[in-house]
């Protein structure tokens, strides 16, 4: 019986290892480096790990299978590295090239190839359940997260040191000075599924949480942490109050429901402080002298004129609210009775003049409606944070509302709002007209904000800081759509702002551009002056500077709630409603006695998971390095040293090499972190070049080749069919990054989704034609042919990829529009590069199985187009064409050996 | 699977299954095993889908589950609440959670058909159902089933999946899983959808979520080509796509020489045998031509309103006949009144899917009976929820969703007919007398189908994963004769 063999191989080497520490489970003891054992046949030695193989092999008496071919060896190592055929080019060259050090040549080829990170990639994003949308009914697109996947590839492909990856990853956000893609490394935190409509949002959140946490435990650390939500675990001994110690590192993490937001591109920053104090000066010079003009005339009138300028500009004046005049539930209008309701907990905070009210994202205050034909609205407001909404969308119904009467449809409504760059927007509906500032203004100062409306003509003008900037032509109907007008968020249910807003006032007209200039700039008479101002040079003046843009870019990151985390309990039976005793951040205390956990505080995080990336990434954890060690043998020796590569406990396996997995974990640190340099250490051993040739002695004693006396064949991975067959046909497009693509979608499949009209997208045939890692990857909906052969479901972390033999397979590869499709161009391809059947056919097997076409295979091709041809009527272009699909459907394209 | 005693020889899973595998362990393992190697050395069943024995003897051997998507209102169909007539347009104190949130008080929306009592059990059926209610002494009414969510996207998943989680297979899957197919040449797990499109989360009522994507529904088309990718290519003959996979095979055959204790490399081969006869055998399995004209009549191909679903549930009889273990057919897609998710006008969202599925359903039942299939068969009618007897909004006849109370029925495959199990409060919001979970209904269906719903499990995530969750579930005895 295969099992009880296999158990007593693995079990026996284990008494020999772990003796000593009997108590302590193998994965939780120091990483140990054994020298390598000595062995009778040095020859085969290429570098340690064959000692360790090899030596475990010569005491059971077996000898390693012989050495692979070089065109087997060469397709080994080029879809090992990148997850490609090589090409018959690369194959001639390797063939003939005699040099010893041909084939590291080759090895360091692939390694800076980019394709390389292409292919890694795809291993890391199944461990992080990487997917491009958030389930359920919605199944909502995750905006940006493609930057994340990009992310991935280019750390591979610079060779990021594994302790870095890991630590941009889960803290990137709180390093100093964190670049763009130190934050979009953070995406890490966004990837998974998420409920926008939840039963219970309390408990979803921890959902989320608890995903992420498990996530980390599973892809970092190779613990299974879930059993311990609700209960000690059973087997290891991790307990329930551990489990959530390890969760109050997250708990400070804002809910993903944000999406993307704006942030400065890298270096912009200090470009755009320097031009903007360049701004300022010169702004600040025309603004004092209209200042100095407005004095002078406003000071020369007479009282009794001053006095009536003041009255006719308050006749215009319908509601005001100047700040300080708000209670726990009411702001007052200091001109009449259209008092505000506050709902939530607006406070009053140091405003632009007196008090100001400060909003905090969930709480607004509601007015009755105030203007419906011609009109000025006009405040201060002062922020930090960016909006709700995305850089390059003006509907200010999409952003966080400041003065908001929208009415969902296209109806009489209109509102104001601050976006996701700090970009203030405004507009009128039926039809939609939006006018926008420029970004930035969420720099922590005072601006004003102004929005005219003239109904005799449609005219909307939107004013920041006393400028116009812009204004477009709507609705010339009444507005009279908004039942109330809702201030500090958009209607209920809509995104609420962050920040303060002070001197907000409701005129019945559209104050012109010289009245708002005064309102905004403080002049004295206010609006009472403007008129009298109308032709003062500074006006164009300031209308003609340009405030500097911060260039800004939209990431998928992490954030906290603030500095200080909420205080964690223990959550009975895993459920957040009942609260058991508090809990403190902490680490596993199975890995070794307990270290403290030190976190500091950034200016804008609890730095909690800055403490916990460290721990993970110190040296002397004992798990990081074997896991990762682990993981890069399983994805080049097609099952890890220790198979079940995401639990390394008592629930998993135990490792089949022990001392070789711990040297190897030594070498990880060696080698200074380089997930390259141990490629080329793996994929040059001679265990890795041995054949998949079975020998009757070991077959039978270790069919499962614990001992790794051969080589196993794999079934290629999704990606890499669909990669493979596009790459045979010549079409398939190496660009790298970017939004994901959208191969084209059956109509059938499309039709299984509750908008089928809008399930999926559309891509051009070159962009249909990218690698596989940048296909659209939909929750709700699956590419049929990566999900049949087996590609990683999305919902939770996969560490081992099903590799199934199904018939549904057979139908796609067969029936399907893209293996169709496909083979036609292979035929194509075929067509063109050669001259006769014979030499189509020989160059078509050439092409799919990447060795020297034999005899008989082409003979039979040539058989079947024949018969083709003679018995089915076919031409020979379609005889050759069905040629080519069979030749896709090869065991020996789709096999490794 | 249970969890301790697993002291031989090491400590993993893996031998500890071993170990126990003479019986029931040894159902489905095969899967989790074979993903990383385990028969690579030459012994391996027949695939994963091929049969496998149950854990008891069956009461029943297929499942059809009528899915009425969106959620059909239980007080205006087979639960019957003669209060609420009088209480019509009246606001009364009730405490209720749906898509609306959490409210106290709400404004009764009286029933709007009346119900009469039906066959020698005298059930109570609305006259949205008069075909239906002629069955009513095959059938078991639960009245006191609940759900863990209001909302459509985590409550469709709970009902298919048994968690409000995304990631977790469906009962279909766990079927297939547990017995595999009966018939290799059908797919052992069928879904049909609306023609108005799929149910929200799409795929995700189907997936096999951690098990292998062998597991999942097919989707069953009951027109043109039935299912993905399954028909000939337009412009090639069965004739000439033979001599292409004998050309194939012969390729494979001089691969697989010289690798011939690669059992993996056989396997694919034959995958292609079983497509080409699967090519043949579903589109027999679909074709309603040997049906006789009476046959059609009973099931409304006759009439534009009920002919599409009609249809649905002749091809699921049919397929039922051929050893398919489980199909799904949906009533509703979409959003809004595509399905039964009545907001806005009660009656007409509910004349509209009650009209299209009352003949086909009671043609189902009876056709059954007729062929015994009934016997072996074990149908369940409802939603993923119910809905409130209050309104939702402040005019209008629609309904909330409601999850704390709400109706299904069965029939068939060993559930005692002519009975009703459980009970709502006399306004029918919520159970109150013997209240169960969805979990409960799917260890029911699990039960009668041979498998024990405590052991059936698949080990993933450092867990035996079982469809009941965590806890395990019990079979409603009540129902069970």
């Amino acid at each position: 019986m295969a099992p009880i063999v296999r158990c007593c191989v693995v079990a026996a080497v284990f008494a020999a290892f772990g003796a000593a520490q009997a108590d302590t489970w193998w994965a939780y003891r120091p990483v140990r480096r054994d020298a390598p054992p000595a062995v009778l046949n040095t020859k085969w030695v290429q570098n340690p790990i064959d000692a360790f193989v090899l030596a475990r092999l010569e005491a059971r008496g077996f000898s390693p299978a012989a050495a692979a071919d070089r065109q087997t060896l060469l397709r080994r190592v080029t879809y090992g590295l990148i997850g490609l055929p090589p090409t018959a080019a690369e194959l001639a060259a390797f063939t003939a090239d005699t040099e010893p050090d041909a084939y590291e040549r080759v090895v360091d080829r692939l390694l800076t190839s980019p394709q390389y990170g292409v292919k890694w990639a795809q291993h890391w994003l199944d461990l992080v359940r990487y997917a491009e949308t958030d389930g359920y009914e919605r199944d909502r697109k995750k905006p940006f997260v493609w930057r994340y996947r990009d992310w991935v590839v280019d750390a591979l492909n610079r060779d990021m040191p594994y302790g870095e990856f890991l630590q941009k990853q889960l803290a990137g956000d709180e390093l100093p000075a964190a670049t763009v893609a130190d934050l979009v490394a953070t995406g890490f935190y966004r990837l998974g599924i998420w409920d926008d409509e939840p039963t219970d949002a309390q408990q979803h959140r921890y959902d989320d949480l608890d995903s992420i946490a498990d996530t980390t435990a599973r892809s970092t650390l190779a613990i299974s942490m879930g059993c311990a939500r609700c209960h000690d675990h059973k087997k290891d001994p991790l307990s329930h109050r551990e489990y959530h110690s390890f969760l109050a590192f997250f708990e400070n993490v804002r809910p993903y429901d944000l999406g993307a937001r704006a942030v400065p591109v890298d270096g912009a920053k200090e470009r755009f402080d320097a031009e903007l104090a360049a701004f300022t000066a010169t702004r600040e010079r025309a603004v004092s002298g209209l200042r100095e003009r407005a004095a002078t005339i406003w000071n020369a009138l007479p009282a009794v004129q001053q006095r009536e300028r003041l009255e006719r500009a308050r006749a215009d004046l319908l509601a005001s609210y100047p700040g300080e005049r708000g209670s726990a539930t009411q702001v007052l209008d200091d001109v009449g009775t259209r008092h505000g309701a506050i709902e939530g907990q607006v406070v009053q905070v140091a405003g632009h003049r007196g008090q100001a009210l400060r909003f905090d994202g969930d709480d607004h205050f509601v007015l009755p409606t105030l203007v419906r034909d011609s009109f000025t609205v006009s405040f201060f407001v002062r922020s930090d944070q960016p909006g709700a909404g995305r850089g390059n969308d003006t509907r200010w119904f999409t952003g966080s509302g400041l003065v908001d009467g929208e009415v969902s449809g296209i109806v009489a409504d209109w509102g104001i709002a601050w976006h996701s760059d700090g970009r203030v927007v405004a507009g009128t509906g039926d039809p939609e007209t939006f006018v926008a500032s420029g970004p930035g203004h969420h720099d922590g100062q005072w601006h004003h904000v102004a929005f005219t409306r003239e109904l005799a003509t449609g005219r909307l003008a939107l004013y920041v800081d006393g400028v116009m900037s812009a204004e477009a032509l709507g609705s010339k109907a009444p507005l009279s759509s908004p039942p109330r007008l809702v201030v500090g968020r958009m209607q209920p249910g809509g995104r609420g702002f962050r920040g303060d807003l002070d001197e907000l006032e409701f005129h019945g007209r559209a104050l012109t551009a010289a009245e708002v200039a005064a309102l905004a700039l403080d002049l004295p008479g206010g609006v009472a002056v403007g008129a009298d101002l109308a032709n003062d040079a500074a006006l164009p003046q300031l209308s003609a500077l340009r405030r500097p843009d911060l260039a800004m870019v939209d990431v998928l990151a992490v954030s906290e709630l603030g500095t200080q985390p909420p205080p964690s309990f223990v959550h009975l039976r895993g459920s957040v409603h009942a609260k058991g005793p508090r809990v403190e951040p902490g680490f596993p205390s199975m890995l070794g006695a307990a270290a403290p956990v030190h976190a500091a505080a950034t200016s804008h995080s609890s730095g909690r998971r800055t403490a916990l990336a460290q721990w993970i990434v110190d040296p002397a954890n004992v798990l990081t390095w074997r896991v990762l060690a682990n993981r890069l043998w399983q994805h080049h020796f097609g099952r890890g040293l220790v198979r079940s590569s995401n639990d390394f406990g008592r629930l998993g396996d135990l490792p089949t090499h022990p001392e070789l997995l711990d040297w190897l974990a030594t070498e990880v640190l060696a080698r200074g972190q380089s997930l390259q340099a141990m490629h080329r250490l793996l994929v040059t051993s001679s265990t890795y070049r041995m054949s998949c040739d079975a020998a009757p002695l070991p077959l039978a004693a270790d069919p499962l080749n614990d001992l790794f006396w051969r080589f196993d064949r794999r079934r290629l991975t999704a990606e890499e069919v669909r990669d493979s067959i596009l790459a045979v046909t010549g079409t398939l497009q190496m660009e790298l990054g970017g939004p994901s693509v959208y191969p084209p979608m059956p109509k059938d499949v499309l039709a299984t989704a509750s908008r089928p009209d809008e399930a999926w997208g559309e891509s051009t045939p070159q962009q249909a034609a990218r690698r596989s890692l940048y296909v659209h990857v939909k929750r709700s909906l699956a590419e049929p042919l990566l999900a049949s052969f087996d590609r990683a479901d999305t919902d939770a972390s996969c560490p081992v990829r099903f590799a199934t033999v199904q018939p549904t397979q057979a139908l796609t590869m067969l029936n399907g529009d893209f293996a169709q499709g496909q083979a036609t161009l292979l035929a194509a391809r075929l067509q063109r590069e050669a001259a006769d059947l014979r030499a189509r056919l020989q160059l078509g097997l050439a092409l799919v199985t990447q060795r020297d076409p034999r005899g008989p295979d082409v003979d039979r091709l040539l058989a079947l187009a024949a018969d083709l041809q003679r018995d089915h009527g076919r031409s020979e272009a379609e005889a050759l064409q069905r040629c080519c699909l069979v030749l896709l459907n090869c065991n020996e394209f789709l096999f490794l050996d | 699977m249970t969890d301790d005693g697993n002291t031989f020889c090491g400590r993993t899973r893996r031998e500890f299954l071993w170990q126990t595998g003479a019986g029931f362990t040894s159902l489905g393992l095969v899967d989790a095993l074979s993903r990383d190697g385990f028969f690579a050395g030459g012994e391996r069943p027949d695939g994963p889908l091929a049969p496998k024995p149950p854990h008891f003897p069956p009461k029943a051997k297929a499942c059809i589950f009528l899915f009425m998507y969106g959620g059909p209102s239980q007080v205006d169909t087979f639960d019957y609440k003669p209060k609420l007539y009088g209480l019509d347009g009246k606001t009364i104190d009730i405490d209720t959670k749906g898509r609306g949130g959490s409210k106290n008080q709400g404004r009764v929306v009286g029933p709007k058909w009346n119900f009469r009592q039906y066959g020698e059990c005298g059930r109570y059926v609305s006259d949205l159902f008069p075909n239906v209610a002629r069955c009513v002494d095959d059938m078991a009414f639960l009245h006191s089933m609940y759900a863990e969510s209001p909302l459509h996207g985590s409550a469709m998943l709970m009902m298919n999946s048994g968690r409000i989680l995304s990631g977790a297979p469906c009962l279909g899957s766990w079927v297939n899983y547990g017995l595999g197919t009966e018939n290799q040449n059908l797919p052992g797990f069928v879904v049909m959808l609306d023609q108005s499109g799929g149910p929200i989360s799409g795929a995700k009522n189907w997936n096999s979520g951690y098990m292998p994507a062998v597991y999942q529904g097919t989707v069953l088309r009951p027109q043109g080509e039935p299912i993905l990718d399954l028909a000939v290519p337009e412009g090639m003959t069965v004739r000439e796509q033979r001599r292409l996979l004998d050309a194939l095979r012969e390729q494979n055959d001089a691969h697989l020489a010289t690798r011939a204790d690669d059992s993996n490399l056989a396997a694919r081969i034959s995958s292609y045998e079983l497509a080409f006869r699967m090519q043949a055998h579903a589109p027999e399995a679909i074709d309603l031509a040997n049906e006789s004209a009476a046959t059609k009549r009973l099931y409304g191909l006759d009439d534009a309103r009920t002919e599409d679903f009609g249809r649905k549930c002749l091809m699921a009889r049919r397929l039922v006949e051929r050893g398919v273990r489980f199909v799904q057919i949906y009533s509703g897609g979409n959003h809004n009144d595509h399905n039964w998710d009545a907001h806005g006008d009660l009656v007409i969202n509910h004349e509209k899917h009650a009209g299209a599925t009352d003949r086909p359903i009671a043609a189902l039942l009876a056709d059954l009976k007729q062929r015994g299939l009934l016997d072996s068969t074990i149908v369940v009618w409802g939603g993923e929820f119910g809905r409130q007897p209050t309104a939702e909004y402040a005019e209008g006849t629609g309904r909330d969703h409601d999850s704390a109370g709400f109706t299904m029925w069965l029939a068939g495959g060993g559930i005692r007919p002519g009975i009703a199990v459980g009970a709502t409060d006399e306004l029918g919001y919520k159970a109150v007398e013997k209240p169960f979970h969805v979990k409960h209904l799917h260890a029911t269906i699990l039960t009668q189908m041979g498998l024990d719903p405590n052991l059936l499990s698949f080990f993933h995530a450092g867990l035996g994963q079982r469809l009941v969750g965590t806890e395990g579930a019990f079979p409603i005895r009540e129902l069970i004769a």
